[in-house]
């Protein structure tokens, strides 16, 4: 569904991608994390066609995302972190956008909006960023488009919205879409992201389903700091500390812990440097 | 298809400034000519409606500052650009919607809004004053071929407002100027080296050395005038169109200043 190779992008003279490979394929929802700064939503604008590549390839859906080519941009949602709202009710924001995403289903947009709790008699651009996030987030699942692309969604959302929101994106999830999730927040995505990508100093250092992660590592929270020599990373947390250490033979699977996961990764790349594999990543092309 | 789902989609998002903008052109025209022609009734003098002295101004000047802004948030900004580049449509097609808007739909509308509102306004005043009854003509020769003029002028805005990132119309004027400016300079220092045996000191002519031909002097003026016109009529207007095309064909989010 999307590949990249090779690719490098700086604004101006800062560089920020460097032989960067990437490679997602159809039907799951990828979480992609990283620090402040890592490019996370740099790296979606280069998906989506926003931005271009200084050098290498790159496809989504098929097309070149260079050309925003008009079959493309129907196949893709995308919900930027900020964004403003045409000052207009929600019902005429619906009649001039609907043309343009040929799969719509309305039906699908009303039960979202419903369960968001969104009024489309309220003028959209005095609607919170919260509000705003969730009328487009239900426009954007009801568009039925393939790839969905949503930069920090849950920045803005309040508690309940947040557990609605991995809710009702598992929800719409179907085996022809994908979703690619940004976030720093990765206590927001648990139990909803799989695979997970992690960007670093301008690379993929990881990209991997958290099946392969369980079958290759433990995470477990110690009450005293561990020397053993499967320990790939700990690090102090509320209770003691919380020890990723390489899974041995016969030894119970543990759940994965995102945070440990994504500090482990940013901290001891080399050490996941098999978890970078494009096999490694599930799913069908 | 897209396209007009565009046209409408721009439009529609548009529409409390365009209406903000018809509104005080409405009122702009009827008060002006409305207090002449009570002023003209009270002191005796005559009546000299304003609609044509004026039409040029909204036309060229309005048009023009709004050719350079109607890209801006969709091209510069970093709020509003997303929503545009993501639309499911073209880049051609996001061109013409604004271009198409800006170079035919603006004039039409402000044809139509003079014609309505001097009808109005002369309506008023003929109640009041009972003076005779002079309205915009839009069929009027004089105001098509400004029409045609605004086509050209409105084209080099069209690039200004694709190519600059801020203060497009600022920018645009500068521009124009400065080129202008630097053309002058080379079209006479090349008339300096060409014709080198008529001048004496850095730009005197020397009178005794030049004989004129008419005949031939009025041949290449018509030459020049057939190729100024060509240039004016068939080339500004395609390549400030074409440029601006490719200018949002390219434009990245890097290009958002605002």
């Amino acid at each position: 569904m999307i590949r990249m190779h090779d690719i490098a992008f700086s604004y101006g003279k800062r560089s920020l991608f460097t032989h960067l490979d990437l490679e997602i394929t159809k039907g799951s929802i990828h979480g992609l994390l990283g620090m402040n700064g890592a490019g996370k939503t740099t790296l979606l604008k280069l998906i989506s066609g926003q931005l271009f590549a200084q050098h290498g390839t790159s496809t989504t859906l098929g097309f070149d995302p260079t050309k925003r080519n008009v079959e493309m941009l129907r196949q893709i949602f995308y919900l930027p972190e900020e964004f403003p709202l045409p000052r207009m009710h929600g019902e005429e924001y619906l009649k001039l956008n609907i043309p343009f995403y040929p799969l719509f289903d309305k039906q699908a947009f009303n039960e979202y909006r419903e369960a968001f709790d969104i009024d489309l008699k309220m003028n959209l651009n005095e609607l919170s960023l919260g509000q705003k996030k969730k009328f487009l987030l239900s426009f954007g699942l009801a568009s039925k488009t393939p790839l969905m692309i949503l930069d920090e969604p849950t920045n803005g959302l309040d508690i309940p919205s947040k557990s609605q929101f991995r809710r009702i994106v598992a929800s719409a999830m179907t085996e022809d879409r994908t979703f690619i999730i940004s976030t720093h927040q990765v206590r927001d995505m648990e139990n909803l992201i799989d695979p997970i990508i992690i960007l670093h100093n301008g690379q993929v250092v990881f990209n991997s389903t958290l099946e392969h992660v369980c079958n290759t590592f433990t995470f477990t929270l110690e009450r005293t700091e561990q020397s053993s020599s499967s320990i790939v990373f700990q690090e102090k947390v509320p209770g003691g500390y919380m020890a990723v250490a390489f899974r041995e033979d016969g030894e119970e699977e543990t759940s994965v812990d995102l945070e440990s996961l994504f500090n482990a990764v940013v901290t001891k790349p080399a050490a996941f440097s098999q978890f970078v594999a494009k096999s490694a990543i599930g799913g069908a092309q | 298809m897209r396209l007009l789902h565009l046209l409408n989609k721009e439009i529609h998002e548009s529409r409390k400034a365009f209406g903000t903008y018809g509104i005080t052109i409405f009122l702009v025209l009827f008060v002006i000519n409305l207090v002449g022609a009570i002023v003209a009734k009270a002191t005796g003098s005559i009546n000299v409606e304003n609609y044509y002295g004026m039409f040029p101004g909204f036309l060229m000047l309005g048009g023009a500052i709004m050719t350079s802004i109607f890209f801006s948030d969709d091209m510069f900004s970093k709020k509003g650009q997303h929503a545009w580049l993501m639309t499911p449509a073209s880049s051609l097609e996001k061109f013409l919607s604004k271009a198409v808007i800006n170079a035919f739909v603006y004039p039409i509308a402000l044809i139509l809004l003079f014609t309505a509102a001097s009808a109005f306004t002369e309506l008023i005043a003929l109640a009041i004053t009972g003076d005779k009854f002079i309205m915009f003509n839009p069929f009027n020769g004089s105001v098509w071929t400004l029409v045609l003029h605004f086509l050209v002028v409105q084209s080099i805005f069209l690039l200004g407002g694709t190519y600059f990132r801020s203060v497009h119309f600022i920018k645009t004027i500068l521009a124009v100027g400065s080129l202008s400016i630097l053309f002058a300079i080379f079209v006479a220092l090349v008339s300096r080296i060409v014709f080198a045996p008529y001048f004496t000191g850095f730009f005197t002519p020397n009178f005794d050395s030049i004989t004129v031909n008419f005949q031939a002097f009025e041949s290449n003026m018509r030459i020049f005038s057939i190729i100024g016109k060509i240039f004016y009529w068939a080339l500004i207007a395609p390549f400030c169109w074409y440029v601006s095309y490719l200018r949002v064909k390219e434009v990245q989010s890097t290009d958002a200043v605002q």
